[in-house]
């Protein structure tokens, strides 16, 4: 069971891009889970859902403590004996600090066959000077940038090639380790290149 | 409570001001998780079960952290259907400003604070005064991410803290009077968690300006001892935090105590921070007592987890945790 991250600040897509990746990777053969923290806000029908297989279960969000944190581990012990899939996909709230998540998986690794796969930060190239403006929003997204393995450069559709270049520029300087990746769920524009590096991203959890 | 007092005592308490409930004491009584949240008497024996079974030095009622969420119109998801253990969690989330913030008239009648009041009453009448009976209460930060959506609040704390200062200040009053109602029914001590003030995403300078005169007001008027845990990277924070005026401060795991001891000197009460999931939960029974002793060793005054206790913790972690001192 492979655990992806998806992260990122309110607003950078997050929902819609795990949404799109399911449907690739499911329609690929892989058994697909997604934890979200408000199962509500999920576009995705019972119809497509029981089309791609998908299995959705809430995290519960709200504060941030142990309590969220028990509740992650135990939700991916019930999946890893309940569904088996081959990938869960987890969806943060905007605020969450991946490394943070990163550990909670790596205690539910004890106990389960769980692998920690890519943590992918999703930075809004259509907000990106606000995103690092902003002294107390800066420090946020920076922190989520950080600790990345892909930065998903989102909404690539809605801003210049030079701004792409701006906002990657930017990206890099906070983590120059990391993969960088425009996307766009418009276009499709690097769907197929990030759902290509999920079934094989291994990262230390 | 003489320790919490400042008063002399023999050795460093084993106790908490968090939720601990364990499965070993629910399983004894036959009390389904879901279930223990919304009924006095089951809150009660599972509470006051941790004293009984293991020796540990408190009662701590509730264990989750929607009741003022749900006293002030959030729905809650208690997750009956789900075989297993999850802690309830917030379902919907109804207030978008200050505006529409409504605070209930009668709070003991609201929600589920009647059964905290219930289950405080019911563990005084079984424990008499040999134990001391804590409570808790959300800070208005972390409050105010448990009635509106907390991306949200953060975007607006972020850019018109002004908004989500008017919040932060009606929630205050409600705060303290939740408080009053659960010392009128016999609590003894008073947790105050601001979680959402940590500074793993709250600048220290945004806690300064829009956390800390709120904590400041509420520490002042609600009952005493009272404690103001805060958990996360803190040591940016702690200076802060002590001058909000609290009894005692609690951290988690993620606190340098000894930087923390440091900076707040001898007389202060610093309470933390071994990781109740990773070394009390998750670890083996042999690491509990060092965990434990290396906080007490960093500056910690009692013995006290940094959070929440998970529920599953395997019944020899306990036995480790409270036999730990006999190393000391």
């Amino acid at each position: 069971m492979k655990i992806v991250l998806i992260a990122g600040y309110l607003g950078s897509g997050k929902t819609t891009l795990i949404i799109a990746l399911s449907k690739k990777l499911a329609g690929g053969g892989a058994k697909i889970a997604i934890l979200v923290n408000d199962v509500g806000v999920v576009p995705v029908d019972g119809a497509v859902m029981q089309e791609y297989g998908l299995t959705v279960k809430d995290i519960g969000g709200g504060c941030i403590c142990c309590q969220v944190a028990g509740n992650l581990m135990k939700t991916l012990d019930t999946l890893a004996a309940n569904v088996r899939p081959d990938i869960v996909i987890i969806e943060p709230t905007g605020i969450a600090v991946p490394d943070a998540i990163r550990q909670t998986v790596a205690l539910a690794a004890r106990k389960n066959e769980v692998e920690m796969g890519h943590t992918i930060v999703l930075f809004d190239t259509s907000r990106a000077a606000k995103l690092l403006t902003y002294d107390t929003l800066k420090r946020l997204v920076s922190l989520q940038i950080r600790d990345a393995t892909i930065i998903g450069l989102s909404k690539i559709d809605l801003v210049t090639a030079e701004e792409i270049e701006a906002a990657s520029l930017a990206v890099r300087e906070i983590n120059p380790a990391a993969e960088v990746i425009g996307i766009s769920t418009i276009t499709g524009e690097g769907l197929l290149s990030l759902a290509g590096r999920i079934p094989d991203g291994a990262v230390a959890a | 409570m003489k320790f919490l007092k400042g008063e002399n005592v023999d050795r460093p308490p084993i106790f908490s001001g968090m939720g601990n409930v364990v499965k070993p004491v629910l399983d004894k009584h036959g009390i389904i998780f879901s279930k223990v949240h919304r009924d006095p008497e089951l809150m009660a024996k599972a509470a006051g079960g941790m004293y009984k079974e293991f020796g540990f030095e408190c009662a701590v009622v509730p264990f989750d952290l929607g009741v003022e969420a749900e006293a002030l119109g959030s729905r809650m998801n208690y997750y009956d259907e789900v075989e297993g253990l999850l802690y309830p969690t917030v379902k919907e989330k109804r207030v978008t400003s200050a505006d529409d913030l409504v605070i209930p008239k009668d709070l003991r009648n609201a929600g589920r604070i009647p059964v905290v009041v219930k289950a405080i009453k019911a563990l005084r009448r079984d424990l008499g005064n040999h134990v001391a009976i804590g409570t808790y209460v959300l800070g208005p930060f972390t409050l105010a991410g448990q009635v509106k959506e907390l991306d949200r609040l953060f975007e607006e704390s972020f850019l018109e803290p002004e908004k989500t200062g008017k919040l932060l200040e009606k929630l205050s009053g409600f705060i303290v009077d939740v408080f009053k109602v659960y010392q009128e029914a016999g609590a003894d001590y008073f947790t105050l968690r601001e979680m959402g003030g940590t500074s793993d995403v709250m600048s220290p300078r945004s806690f300064k300006s829009l956390i800390k005169p709120h904590l400041t007001k509420i520490l002042a008027e609600m009952p005493r001892p009272s404690i103001l845990h805060i958990c996360g990277d803190t040591n940016a924070i702690i200076a802060d935090m002590a001058e909000c005026g609290a009894d005692a401060v609690s951290v988690d795991h993620k606190n340098c105590l000894a930087e923390t001891r440091q900076k707040l000197g001898p007389k202060a009460i610093i309470l933390g921070n071994f990781d109740p999931i990773k070394v009390l939960h998750k670890g083996a029974a042999k690491d509990v007592g060092p965990a434990v002793l290396d906080s007490l060793k960093g500056g910690a005054n009692a013995v006290w987890p940094g959070c929440d206790l998970w529920p599953e913790v395997p019944k020899e972690n306990m036995d480790a945790l409270m036999s730990a001192l006999i190393k000391v």
